[in-house]
């Protein structure tokens, strides 16, 4: 049981912070290496606003989100919006430059040292029993931030204005900019969403253990959960999500904790050779004579 | 043609800035993890030191020399270390090399100062094995921490103060220094009598302890050692009792611990370490206080008493020194030295020519206290004595 | 090359020759002997410089074949790096092996690694196979550092310099300066190498898929033989690089062969310029030499004093600056400054005489 929960805590980290790489791929095809470099970012928004709204958590989190969508405009407007149009591998260099970048400047502002966001503002991480397991109340916020995640983005991208004009865009940039949609402001607002999403992962990472510089190599080991279902595919990051953090989960408890560590990635290659568009991922065209 | 004029200016300049030094001034070079992902550790150290440094020479030097410190970052990169100590020695001509960095930085290091013939001192990095006797002749550690002897320090107490048979259970972070110590520690708790149920190694970057928690729990140990960087043992306990696990938690306490115990809050979790709390006030905790406002220094005071330890290890050596220094000199002195630490640790430091790690090594154990709401001793002073 | 500047070649020899005018060839000798001379004149730190430069550049040239000419991204070179240098290390430690017998050994190693990077590339493009590469590197460094801690050498596997005892005596490769020799030597054949390959059936080919591998394939070129054996040749000489690393330092050790260090290289490629030679060159010396000028440019200019502390964090962030700068402004890197500057200086008006007398 407490295996169950495990998994389900762990796939909810991973499919939280894997939503932002498929967001942002699936509107822009284009691969953002600095996702864990914006998650962390937004763990230190929250530790900002926590220490200026004190004694109003939830406050500090409502402004610490809307920065980290900010974040995700701005980044978009002043840096990837050049980008488009070059080639695809200039893209994704750029936002590796770019979290390299951040990574500087948030040691330069915050320092290196672990922080505490949730002892800033003033909640104690109590766990409760589910059955014979227990899960941390943070945990459990984790899981329904992430089901609340999956869910808005599903009816956003189904039912409203916007989230049809960010399939469109898509699926076809120049079909969908002929009919008068707005690539820019489309594409600005996928990555808003995109750190918005890694931003709120990387808060509640930072609520359950702490915020330190490690934070961007977990962004990186989310990363096969989402090629694993497939980059372009939400339902395939839920999906890839579980699949990786079993993985992961049943390793540790029935073999070698050490394999932790290389799982994802030996699962991702393993995925590659056989299925590189992943499982619920639209195969890509390839060119052949 | 673009890289020989950048290196001849470069040259130019170095020539200038090193004419420009004045010669009267114990040159002494640090390479250290200043950013990087194990910064945290190690730039509280080093910056203390140099606050340190500073306030001596602010009172005159010492032999009426003042103490210029290079501090250069290497990220931890065994490159840049490599790079750094060739130019520490070559261009700014130090008297001693200072690491404070992850053990992978040593290998280049040590061979660099070996070349040159200048003393290599550990300070707040991890005391290689060649510090202890029978030391290497030219490495030197001040490091709180020292593998296996922290563990049969951590197992006594877990000895002395269990009730009943033990069943420990032991955690680790992957860092192959780590794990080395956890299984010697392993080893040590058969021949306490102990039962070692099981042995939890989780990878350094770990979103979710809980999965390793689980399976420690369920070995169902009454009492968990860990020796590992600060994040690994903290986790991995609160994982722990969040799983519900009600059992003993002994663990070392690195620059953070009193602080790290205040937000705890938790009464069975021991740590157990070298260098006094600001709890216990030793006589110099005033004087930390005075230089960390002067120096403007952004880590809180309780992070700075290894960087002290440094501090006044070095001073000690150099006063030892006569002028002018070479390194040859250091070297003589800091083969027979006693450094008076001033109740920041359970006695002097002593450094022989057989023993450059110390001649004794003394222990505190601290926890959290619910009713008084404060950090308490629960074990003072006790010395393990280091011996080949 | 033909340039802006009226030079024209006239035989097939001329155009076979790797230096064409008398110029180039004076500037070749020039900068030639002032590589020569160099480790008489610069201080021993400028020296370690210049061998990290020239470790670097080893490693830039084989990226640069891959990516720059081949068109394959590769995400794992540090992998590669650390997969010679652990080769060069463990063939010591267990079996003492000398210098000539584990450096054709991590050559191997390395051609070995670049068929099981490269098997990927048949079926992968682009992101998914930089994607491939990156899980490489982490199944690579993982291995090597099991190998570490499995062995008990937690600080790193040390080496001996490597030495040959010949009838006349002992003799040590140690020391800066025979170093450098030995670096510039073998950073001098790679790029020779990589020149001569550049301009045979390979590198054309090599080319042709880089610009669309339909057409390529249509040409009859043999897509997929070719993509294994850019990863091949390219891997082959990084293994070497990360060899030399080792024997350089005088250590392996899992933690040198970050993910940073990658980016390192990738930085390298494209901060000189994708698609030529001297772009990994002159990348290879500017993200090299960029720490240790930011460091300085801190020296000379004065800054506040609480500044020093955060200096090294400063120094992060002004290398993704100026790869983003370079990304956006100037995406033909280094190179393409250079040509610019000489084309200015090439069509200086009335610079050129005419090729016949007045008319």
């Amino acid at each position: 049981m407490q295996l169950v929960v495990n998994i389900v805590v762990l796939a909810s980290i991973y499919a939280l912070i894997a939503c932002g790489y498929v967001l942002i791929y699936r509107v822009s095809r284009v691969l953002n290496l600095a996702h864990g470099e914006l998650m962390m970012l937004g763990a230190y928004g929250l530790f900002a606003t926590a220490s200026l709204f004190a004694g109003y958590p939830l406050a500090a989190i409502v402004a610490a989100a809307l920065l980290a969508l900010a974040v995700g405009g701005v980044v978009y407007w002043t840096l990837m919006h050049r980008m488009m149009g070059e080639a695809v591998l200039a893209a994704v260099l750029a936002t590796i430059a770019l979290g390299i970048l951040l990574r500087g400047a948030m040691v330069l502002v915050w320092g290196a040292q672990e922080r505490h966001p949730l002892q800033v503002l003033g909640v104690a991480n109590a766990s409760f029993a589910i059955g014979d397991a227990r899960i941390s109340s943070v945990g459990l916020t984790l899981v329904a931030a992430t089901t609340a995640v999956y869910v808005g983005l599903y009816a956003f991208l189904r039912y409203t204005v916007w989230g049809v004009r960010m399939r469109a865009a898509g699926q076809n940039p120049l079909l969908a900019a002929q009919r008068g949609i707005r690539l820019h402001a489309t594409y600005a607002l996928a990555w808003g969403l995109a750190t918005f999403t890694g931003g709120l992962a990387g808060m509640l990472i930072a609520s359950e253990s702490a915020l330190d510089q490690t934070m961007v190599v977990i962004g990186l080991k989310a990363f096969p959960a989402a090629l694993v279902g497939g980059l372009d595919s939400l339902a395939g990051a839920l999906v890839g999500a579980l699949i990786v953090a079993a993985a992961e989960v049943l390793l540790i408890h029935y073999v070698d904790p050490l394999l932790a560590d290389v799982a994802p990635f030996l699962m991702l290659l393993a995925m590659l050779m056989l299925r590189p568009w992943g499982l619920f991922g639209t195969r890509e065209q390839l060119d052949r004579v | 043609m673009n890289k020989t004029l950048r290196c001849t200016l470069i040259a130019a300049v170095a020539v200038a800035s090193a004419g420009a030094v004045a010669q009267d001034a114990y040159v002494i070079g640090v390479s250290a993890a200043m950013t990087g992902p194990a910064a945290g550790s190690y730039a509280p150290a080093v910056e203390a030191m140099k606050a340190y440094l500073e306030h001596v020479n602010g009172r005159g030097g010492i032999n009426g020399k003042q103490v210029k410190l290079i501090v250069l970052d290497d990220s931890a990169e065994p490159s840049k270390a490599a790079a750094n100590a060739t130019r520490l020695l070559t261009q700014e001509k130090v008297v001693l090399l200072l690491n404070s960095s992850l053990s992978s930085t040593y290998a280049p290091m040590v061979a660099e100062a070996k070349r040159a013939n200048v003393p290599l001192f550990f300070a707040g990095a991890v005391c290689p094995k060649d510090t202890y006797p029978p030391a290497d002749a030219m490495l030197f550690c001040s490091t709180a921490f020292g593998a296996n002897f922290d563990s049969q320090a951590a197992l006594g107490f877990v000895k002395d103060n269990a009730k009943g048979p033990v069943r420990i259970g032991f955690a680790a972070m992957a860092i192959p220094i780590a794990r080395a110590e956890i299984d010697y520690a392993e080893g040590l708790s058969r021949t306490l009598g102990m039962t070692p149920v099981d042995k939890e190694i989780s990878p350094p970057p770990t979103p979710d302890y809980t999965p390793f928690a689980t399976k420690l729990k369920e070995a169902d140990p009454n009492w968990v050692y860990s020796w590992s960087p600060w994040v690994s043992q903290v986790r991995t306990f609160e994982a722990l009792r969040r799983l519900g696990w009600t059992g003993r938690y002994i663990t070392w306490a690195h620059l953070n611990a009193e602080e790290e115990l205040t937000r705890v809050k938790d009464g069975e979790f021991y740590v157990i370490g070298t260098n006094a709390f600001f709890q216990d006030e030793p006589p110099m905790a005033a004087e930390i206080r005075a230089v960390a406002v002067r120096a403007n220094l952004k880590y809180p005071v309780t992070y700075l008493t290894e960087g002290f330890i440094a501090g006044l290890v070095i001073e000690a050596a150099l006063r030892n020194t006569p002028w002018p220094a070479t390194p040859a000199k250091l070297l003589a002195a800091m083969n027979n030295l006693k450094v008076d630490l001033k109740g920041l640790r359970g006695g002097p430091l002593e450094w022989t020519k057989d023993n450059h790690f110390r001649t004794k090594q003394y222990y505190r154990v601290w926890r959290w206290d619910a009713g008084k709401q404060q950090v308490v001793r629960v074990q003072d002073w006790r010395a393990i004595d280091v011996k080949r | 090359m033909p340039h802006a500047s009226g030079y024209f070649r006239t035989g097939y020899e001329r155009d076979l020759a790797l230096l064409d005018t008398r110029t180039q060839k004076v500037a070749l000798t020039v900068f030639a002997s002032a590589l020569l001379a160099f480790p008489w004149v610069g201080a021993p730190f400028l020296l370690d410089l210049a061998n990290q430069v020239l470790l670097a550049s080893i490693g830039a040239v084989a990226l640069m074949l891959l990516t720059g000419y081949a068109g394959q991204v590769s995400l794992g070179h540090a992998g590669l790096l650390a997969a010679g240098a652990f080769t060069a290390g463990i063939l010591f430690k267990e079996f003492g092996a000398p210098f000539w017998i584990t450096l054709p050994a991590a050559a191997l190693v390395g051609a070995a690694i670049g068929v099981v990077f490269g098997l990927p590339s048949l079926r992968l493009r682009g992101l998914y196979l930089a994607v491939s590469t990156l899980a490489l590197h982490f199944i690579v460094i993982y291995a090597g550092s099991e190998y570490e801690t499995r062995r008990g050498f937690s600080t790193g596997v040390v080496i001996q310099p490597p030495g040959l005892s010949t009838g006349f005596g002992d003799w040590v490769l140690s020391g800066a300066r025979s170093w450098y020799f030995v670096l510039l030597a073998f950073a001098t054949m790679t790029l020779l190498f990589s020149l001569n390959l550049l301009r045979s059936n390979t590198g054309r080919a090599w080319r042709a898929i880089q610009g669309r591998e339909a057409a390529a394939e249509a040409m009859g070129v043999n897509v997929s033989a070719y993509k294994v054996l850019a990863f091949v040749i390219s891997s082959t000489m990084t293994a070497v690089a990360g060899c030399l690393f080792a024997y350089y330092r005088g250590f392996v050790s899992a933690e040198a062969f970050s993910l940073f260090l990658t980016i390192q290289y990738v930085a390298m490629v494209i901060i000189g310029g994708l698609g030529s030679l001297l772009g990994a060159v002159l990348g290879a010396v500017f993200v090299t030499l960029f720490p240790y000028a930011i460091e300085w440019l801190m020296t000379v200019v004065p800054t506040p004093a609480d500044w020093s502390n955060s200096l090294f964090a400063l120094n992060y962030a002004a290398f993704g600056l100026v790869m983003v700068l370079f990304l956006v402004f100037e995406p033909k890197g280094l190179v393409g400054i250079w040509q610019r500057i000489r084309n200015y200086f090439l069509l200086w008006p009335f610079k050129q005489k005419p090729l016949s007398g007045p008319r």
